[in-house]
């Protein structure tokens, strides 16, 4: 390839881009604009075929996850979840990281609804990249369960290792909480047995024997 | 739905009234887990099976009565009920006449080294968890279905019951119904030729028209029991009672509600509890608002292979009228889910599939040959008698764990077709999603702390 060949072809990519970026802000505004109808007819179609929206829409819509409206906002998180279903997808590897890095963004978000929805996205498509900013939010009060759970379900050592490395900081009763995904991982946590058959909440009804 | 529900119910407790009117017909005496061994040759009141509810609610009060009746021909002994709900709790004791003691945590009921067998009736996202820490301490267990929400439950169900040698029935009652047996013997002995497909029908999922906003639990509800093992979120109405069913992760539709029972029979008269799909395709339509997301109408095509045979679930499918209009007057049939079953000779018809089963009149007037294919049979053809049975002798019951679980598979993987929007390829010997990493992902949801398997 010459020099003009290629100074041409970069040209070309750029305008591409551009276009293609446009294209995207058009899709992205649209589907908000939708997401955000009372209208059932309108926000229903739209949050259900938000999947090939992509990464673009990603931020846009947890922002409408604060909505005041229920039904809207709810919307909003179901069209997050259309569009990491459809980046998950066999051999989608360009959609799922855009779509990942985006989630990942979101674990810094201001609403902890946002937040906690994030993590859960990303225990589905996240890989490697997300695992510490996953892992922060296991100090994190508000949603560190989540985090918990969501670490939990992504493969490799990574996550793994991310769980182990909690354990020397967090508060002595969630590392019981980190010591069962470690388990279910298939990792040993001694020092912490599980509490699954502890009972802890008690009945107010009485039985006629035992009054 | 309310009608069918009531339904089920009556079912139940029909059933409890037949057991207390049938006191002359002599039945197994049970020998409870805890003396197993022991040599006895009276029985008496502390060798009859402890039993406990989990769940009293809807069906689990149905289940409540069937013990209440049994237990009133000394038969068992009811010793323990638990809800999370203090309203349905107190119900409960009261109609065991404040007999049994009641629990707002069944980790309680575990403890109790005298509880010999759990029922459990509590909606299905806690259905694995529950069966499996029952097994885990000792406890034979019958579960309502769909036996499990996820992949890796339904495994840790049936490895739970293997390892302690505990009796699970899951609640699919159909298999033991008499015209399911008699659909069963039909099909097994050949009559219908080598069978290419079953097609499912069942009216739709309901849809939450009305949404609310989210709000304050009612106070004689425990919320963080009831979602237990589900990520906390705030409580909102149309979660419970009943309708959990209409929420892909308490419940998952009419596919996991009546999948669980029709496709249940499917499996078993293609003797195929030990088999799976080898791919999963699912075309549907899910509601547009409110907070229930199962599909209102769908199609899921499942192939299997060797033998090849193909299940399709559909919502709402063809309905094949029952044949006696006079007996659908008479007893009440539900026409509006069954199955069709095509055979390169015959296609039989079999209505319902869960407390009613019915077929078509040439299987039923069917006499096997001598020498002719035997298929299980529930003593009675009640199914918790069957569980009892199972429970005595050791052998396995008619809806054993891994029945449950092959049947809840076909379901959870139904709706994951559906979540991920594409075909799903299974490998049946492993269990397991293949060529597609984000969906195999989802085999699993990560329980909260501390309501795990």
């Amino acid at each position: 390839m010459n020099k003009e060949t290629s100074i041409t072809a970069t040209a070309i990519a750029l305008a591409a881009t551009t276009v293609s970026t446009a294209a995207d802000a058009v899709a992205v505004n649209d589907l908000v604009a939708k997401i955000k109808s009372t209208d059932d007819a309108v926000r229903g179609p739209a949050w259900q075929g938000a999947g090939p929206v992509g990464a673009p829409a990603v931020a846009p819509l947890a922002d409408v996850m604060s909505d005041v409206n229920f039904e809207i906002a709810r919307s909003a998180k179901r069209a997050i979840e259309k569009i990491v279903r459809h980046a998950g997808r066999p051999g989608a590897i360009g959609e799922r990281k855009a779509v990942a890095g985006e989630l990942t963004r979101l674990l810094r978000h201001a609403n902890a609804n946002v937040r906690r929805h994030a993590v859960w996205m990303l225990s589905e498509i996240g890989d490697d990249d997300a695992v510490a900013p996953m892992a922060e939010l296991l100090s994190d009060s508000d949603v560190r369960e989540d985090a918990r759970c969501a670490l939990t379900r992504v493969p490799g050592a990574k996550a793994a290792g991310a769980l182990k490395q909690a354990m020397a900081t967090a508060p002595e009763e969630f590392k019981y909480a980190l010591a069962e995904s470690l388990r279910a991982r298939g990792e040993e946590a001694p020092g912490y047995p599980s509490r699954k058959l502890v009972p802890t909440k008690q009945t107010k009804v009485k039985s006629q024997d035992k009054p | 739905m309310t009608t069918n529900r009531i339904h089920r119910r009556g079912f139940l407790q029909r059933s409890g009234a037949a057991v207390l009117g049938a006191s002359t017909i002599a039945l197994p005496q049970i020998l409870p887990a805890r003396v197993l061994g022991a040599a006895f040759t009276q029985p008496t009141p502390k060798d009859r099976l402890n039993i406990a509810h989990i769940g009293v609610g809807g069906m689990g009060n149905g289940h409540l009565g069937y013990m209440l009746a049994r237990q009133s021909r000394g038969e068992v002994n009811v010793v323990a009920v638990c809800d999370v709900d203090e309203k349905r709790l107190g119900a409960a004791v009261k109609s065991t006449g404040g007999k049994a003691t009641p629990y707002r945590d069944y980790r309680y009921i575990l403890e109790r080294k005298d509880v010999d067998a759990v029922v459990i009736a509590t909606p299905d996202h806690w259905h694995a968890c529950q069966t499996v820490h029952a097994c885990q301490t000792g406890k034979h267990v019958y579960v309502e279905k769909p036996a499990c929400c996820t992949i890796e439950e339904g495994k840790a169900m049936i490895r739970a019951a293997h390892e302690n040698k505990m009796c699970v029935q899951v609640g699919s009652q159909g298999r033991s119904q008499r015209e399911a047996f008699l659909a069963h013997q039909y099909i097994a002995n050949g009559m219908i030729g080598k069978v290419h497909t079953v097609k499912c029908w069942h009216y739709a999922t309901p849809s939450d028209d009305s949404p609310v906003a989210d709000s304050e639990p009612p106070a004689e509800l425990d919320w963080d029991l009831w979602l237990g093992p589900l990520p906390w979120r705030p409580y909102n109405a149309r979660y419970l009672h009943g309708v959990f069913r209409w929420l892909l992760e308490s419940g998952g539709g009419q596919i996991r509600d009546r999948g669980a029972h029709v496709m249940s029979n499917a499996l078993h008269f293609m003797n195929a509890d030990h088999t799976g799909p080898v791919s999963i395709e699912t075309k549907g339509r899910i509601p547009t608002r409110g907070l229930w997301d199962s599909a209102i109408e769908m199609e899921v095509v499942y192939q299997f292979r060797s033998p090849d045979w193909t299940l399709i679930w559909a919502q709402p499918g063809e309905m094949v009228p029952y044949f006696d209009r006079d007996r659908v007057k008479r007893e009440g049939i539900r026409e509006s889910y069954g199955a069709v079953y095509h055979g390169d000779k015959d296609k039989p018809v079999v209505w319902v599939g869960d407390g009613q089963v019915y077929t078509e009149k040439k299987a039923v007037d069917f006499q096997k040959p001598a020498g002719g294919v035997d298929v299980p049979k529930s003593p009675r053809f009640d199914h918790h008698e069957d569980w009892f049975e199972g429970i005595k002798t050791g052998r396995k019951t008619i809806m054993n764990v891994e029945g449950g679980v092959a049947t809840a598979f076909l379901c959870v993987l139904g709706n994951l077709s559906l979540i991920v929007n594409r075909k799903l390829a299974w490998d049946p010997v492993r269990q397991e999603i293949i060529g597609d990493e984000a969906a195999r992902r989802l085999m699993s949801r990560p329980q909260r702390f501390p309501y795990v398997l």
